[in-house]
């Protein structure tokens, strides 16, 4: 099933929120929004606040877990973690990821064999 | 796949935790800004700088609640959901306006309710057995079997059953003759099974020594493997048990095993008799089962060919006759085969079967043919009897809850005017107009569900009360209507549609885009009064419709009660009984019956007992009449109707004796064969001589009467029937009855000598039950309690659609005539007088009234057809019922005009004046 437009940075934002928890364990939102504006080296200026919509999703569709807990500056926050099936789907986004680089790159070469 | 589903349960369980998540989702945001607010002031920005930054950083707060607030529930129903509790709050606002909504609709709503679920149960509900939808019955048409020369001419020679006039006044029946069913059965490609059966009347049924009376159906070997149906005890009939000269065995319903045995296990292997003839009990039909048609409800099935046992062995010459019709039949199709295919392949094979029975040319040209219908309901005697006069009813509850409807929009749309300010501003707030409509229209169908809500209680009571109008004095009344899911579910889809239809005028009316005079003015701008006079009209018209049906049903009653009997009704006594089937023989049966005579005349408190083959009423009907021609000298009548009585027949039915004497105890079965004549007869066929001491013959059973008497007319039969006074009374003694009716004339009430009766019956023979006791008057009022329950329930539907649309019409002309306050001033302050008020505001309703009028006499002019066949000796068109119906129309109207005009008239110009 294609998705519209408008969600196709959805998803990707979603995949990058996926990986983040992955990479990093269990975080906040705060926390979430800083590590993808460090990874994307300033690139990504997104309202943290976005954050939010894609965790709802990702929650929803059971990829993620939360559960409440004390910040590093002893805030209460909200942790949220990655889950068995969240695993599952990143490995096969990460597999679609790489199929479709590879095309795109393929594709791009053509061009220079003339 | 299953995360769709996992997104949706989430987004399901939503609504119920909104509480919860909404404060979650606060502090989770509180805390994220400030994370942010202490990095940024960390950085060096000063307290308030930060918190901006950290707003900025976020992004718009309320945009993101919204979003996940939309995302984690579902935002549609979450919505309907505020409207309904909103909807309540403003239900709860105005009590008097509920209360009279909702009352309203659950008398319009109930009464649909109640005629809909007679329809069902007639019309719609299948019979109790397994897969219904593949059943068929057989039946048959042909072109009318009277010649150009009233001889008839058809393959039909003799039949028992029923036929009915079908399409295009042609003949059509169900019953087959017996070698017609072996055809079809032995060579019927598209049926898996074909099983006949005919309805064999009541029999004395005698279980250890206790006699009653069971109506009974004969059935043949494939009967109930065809119905596929499992016996509630013992086993069911089969082929083995339909042959000539098996064991005789029975089955009985599941009603007469509890009534007769105490339970369906202590029935198997009973013997019982039925008409005096041993049976064993092999098994109990289940308990919801009553055959195949609707109008009874067998109390005992027997094999088809035991009725040899039962109506003696020249009931056997029914099985090789190819012309006596009486078997009926049905079949299940096989899996596959269609109903149009199955009757494709055989029809031919009948025809050619049927064609070889015909005898002569006039037969040939009017052959029947098969034709196949489905048999899910079962067969159609009680849906030709009823389906007309349900629908019937059903359009006139219709039209009330139109006129239900009619009120409350009006009551909506002056509601709206109140109502004006809150739209507008929602409106330019930003609200679309189809989100406001959609939430008005909540309000309306919220109103509506309680109505219906409601309106099953009234329902309930309805079916009950219907029940018991139209079963009155039937023994075996078996329609059950019951309020199942299929009526439930109409009922609830009905609610919504009234909510809607009323609730959208209204709604459009008061979110009419000009909403600047609304805001402007702050109070009131009135909806244009067009809607609501076209909606007072429409009430009228409806209104006459019901009144002039009622006045035409209530004209046909009285004219029904007023039909000259040519005897006295009151203080009789019916009831039957019927000695051959308890085992008397023709060698003292009718010295039984006279002898029980004579017991019941010296009853005290009785004035004078009679018997006869049938009672008056039930004449032409019941029991063996001689039904053929009449010779009268050279001339032969074909129209006279024979009534076969006993002694002092005429004495006690109280029918005047004008010449010689009635037939009495010297009418013995050996003395000179006599008959009494009625006096169009005597008129007809003898003029001005005197019939006493003429013949006349019985051409059929060749017999000769003596004529000795002449009687006054007597009404013959059932009411409607028409005039058919030309009756001629025979002995009972000098023929060879069967059952009999004796009627007594009685001092006093005459169901107060029943138990009497029933000792002096049951000390003469302890056999015979004492079946259809009636009064002569409560029998007369069975044959016509179509035409009561008609004109009684009309009356109601009439008092109750002028009741709401004088409501209305009260309603609308208040409403007017407060907005008009200001212009009634200004014309009493130049010196209009009251009365000139009062004929204004009462000119109005009279106009509406009039319009209404005109609108439905026309309709009821054209309608006519449709309540013709419901009418006696009245014309639908009858110009008397249509003025009486207008003038009380017209007078109602006036008097719910009268006071908001009277109310008018009193308005003090000055107050008015000051108000403007």
């Amino acid at each position: 099933m294609t998705e519209p437009k408008s969600e196709v940075f959805q998803g990707t934002l979603d995949l990058m929120v996926l990986k983040t928890l992955e990479a990093m364990g269990p975080l906040h939102g705060y926390g979430i929004a800083r590590r993808i504006e460090q990874l994307s080296e300033q690139l990504l200026r997104l309202n943290e606040g976005t954050v939010y919509a894609s965790l709802l999703r990702l929650a929803q569709k059971g990829w993620i877990r939360s559960a409440w807990g004390t910040s590093e500056n002893n805030r209460k926050a909200r942790f949220y973690s990655i889950s068995a099936a969240g695993r599952r789907q990143l490995a096969r986004e990460a597999a679609n990821w790489e199929r479709f680089s590879g095309v795109v790159g393929r594709i791009l070469q053509m061009q220079g064999e003339g | 796949m299953l995360t769709a589903m996992r997104v949706l349960a989430s987004r399901f369980l939503g609504p119920f935790r909104r509480k919860h998540f909404d404060h979650a989702m606060d502090e989770e945001f509180q805390s994220h800004l400030e994370m942010l607010v202490d990095r940024f002031a960390s950085q060096g920005m000063t307290k308030s700088e930060a918190l901006v930054a950290a707003k900025r950083q976020f992004g718009g707060i309320t945009y993101i609640q919204e979003e996940l607030r939309e995302r984690s529930g579902l935002p549609f129903l979450e919505s309907l959901w505020a409207d309904a509790r909103y909807a309540l709050r403003q239900m709860r606002k105005s009590p008097a306006f509920t209360a009279t909504a909702v009352l309203t609709l659950a008398l319009g709503i109930g009464a649909n309710t109640a005629i809909y679920s007679f329809m069902e149960s007639i019309l719609l509900r299948s019979l109790p057995v397994a897969d219904p939808e593949s059943l068929v019955v057989l039946n048959w048409h042909s072109r009318p079997a009277f010649d150009g020369s009233k001889h008839w001419a058809h393959v039909m020679h003799g039949l028992q059953g029923l036929f009915w006039p079908g399409e295009k006044r042609e003949l059509a029946s169900g019953i087959f003759p017996y070698p017609a069913f072996e055809a079809l059965r032995a060579d019927n490609p598209g049926f898996s099974t074909l099983f006949g059966y005919f309805n064999g009347q009541k029999h004395n049924l005698s279980v250890r020594g206790q006699a009653t009376s069971a109506s009974t159906e004969y059935v043949t070997g494939e009967y109930f493997r065809g119905l596929a149906v499992s016996p509630a005890a013992g086993r069911l009939i089969d082929s083995e048990d339909d042959r000539q000269g098996a064991a005789p065995v029975a089955v009985i319903s599941f009603a007469a095993s509890e009534n007769r045995f105490g339970g369906p296990q202590n029935a198997i292997g009973q013997s019982i008799l039925v008409d005096n003839v041993p049976f064993t009990v092999i098994g109990v039909a289940p308990p919801e089962f009553f055959g195949v048609d609707p109008a009874m409800a067998p109390d005992l099935y027997l094999p088809v060919h035991t009725n040899v046992l039962i109506d003696g062995p020249s009931a056997a010459r029914m099985y090789g006759d190819e012309n006596f019709y009486w078997i009926e039949m049905m079949g299940r199709l096989r899996p596959g085969v269609s109903m149009a295919q199955a009757q494709a392949a055989l029809a031919p094979r009948f025809r050619q079967w049927v064609a070889a029975t015909a005898t002569t040319d006039g037969e040939r040209a009017r052959l029947p043919q098969l034709t196949l219908n489905p048999g899910a309901a079962g067969l159609g005697s009680l849906r030709r009897k009823y389906s007309k006069p349900l629908y019937l009813l059903l359009m006139m509850v219709g039209l009330i809850l139109a006129i239900a409807c009619a009120n409350i929009a009006n009551l909506l749309l002056a509601r709206g005017a109140a109502r004006r300010g809150e739209m507008a501003v929602r409106l330019s707030l930003g609200a679309g107009r189809f989100r406001v409509v959609r939430q008005l229209l909540t309000e309306s169908v919220m109103l509506a569900s309680f109505g219906g809500a409601l309106g099953l209680l009234f329902a309930i009571w309805g079916v009950r009360w219907l029940t018991f109008l139209l079963s009155r004095g039937q023994e075996n009344f078996t329609l059950h209507a019951e309020l199942n899911w299929n009526v439930l579910g109409v009922t609830a889809a009905l609610s919504v549609l009234c909510g809607l239809l009323f609730g959208l005028a209204p709604a459009m009316e008061s979110t009419r885009p000009d909403v600047m005079p609304a805001l402007k003015n702050g109070h009131a701008v009135g909806p244009r009064r067009r809607p609501q006079h076209v909606l007072v009209v429409a009430q009228i018209a409806f209104s006459f419709l019901i009144l002039v049906a009622a006045g035409l049903f209530v004209q046909t009653l009285n004219k029904l009660h007023s039909v000259q009997l040519g005897y006295a009704r009151e203080n009789i006594l019916l009831f039957s009984l019927d000695a051959r089937q308890a085992g008397h023989r023709d060698s003292e049966i009718t010295t039984f019956y006279t002898d029980l005579r004579n017991r019941f005349e010296s009853i005290p408190g009785v004035n004078s007992a009679t018997l006869s083959q049938s009672s008056i009423v039930s004449a032409g009907y019941a029991g063996k009449t001689y039904r053929g021609p009449v010779q009268i000298g050279a001339v032969t009548a074909r129209d006279a109707g024979v009534m076969v009585v006993g002694p002092r027949f005429l004495t006690t039915m109280q029918i005047p004796l004008l010449a010689g004497r009635e037939i009495d105890d010297h009418d013995q079965p050996g003395s000179t064969p006599v008959a009494v004549i009625s006096e169009r007869l005597a008129r007809t066929y003898f003029g001005n001589e005197n019939p006493i001491g003429r013949r006349i013959r019985f051409v059929d059973e060749k017999r000769d009467l003596e004529i000795v008497g002449v009687s006054a007319n007597v009404r013959y039969g059932d009411l409607k029937e028409d005039e058919s006074p030309m009756t001629v009374f025979a002995a009972l003694t000098q023929t060879s009855p069967d059952g009999v009716t004796y009627a007594l004339r009685t001092a006093g009430d005459p169901l107060s000598y029943v138990n009497s009766v029933r000792e002096i019956v049951r000390e003469a023979d302890s056999r015979i039950p004492v079946t259809n006791v009636i009064t002569q008057s409560g029998e007369i009022d069975r044959t016509i309690s179509q035409e009561v329950t008609f004109a009684k329930l009309c009356t109601g539907f009439a008092v109750l659609a002028l009741l709401i649309a004088c409501v209305g019409l009260y309603g609308t002309m208040s409403y007017g005539v407060a907005r008009q306050v200001g212009e009634i001033g200004i014309r009493m302050a130049m010196g209009a007088q009251r009365g000139t008020v009062v004929w204004m505001v009462l000119r109005r309703v009279l106009l509406l009234t009039a319009v209404g009028l005109a609108i439905s006499v026309l309709a009821a002019l054209s309608a006519s057809r449709v309540v013709k066949s419901f009418l006696f000796e009245t014309q639908p068109n009858d110009p008397r019922t249509l003025m009486l119906a207008a003038v009380v129309l017209l007078s109602a109207a006036i008097l719910a005009g009268y006071a908001p005009a009277r109310r008018a008239s009193r308005i003090d110009p000055l107050a008015a004046l000051r108000n403007e």
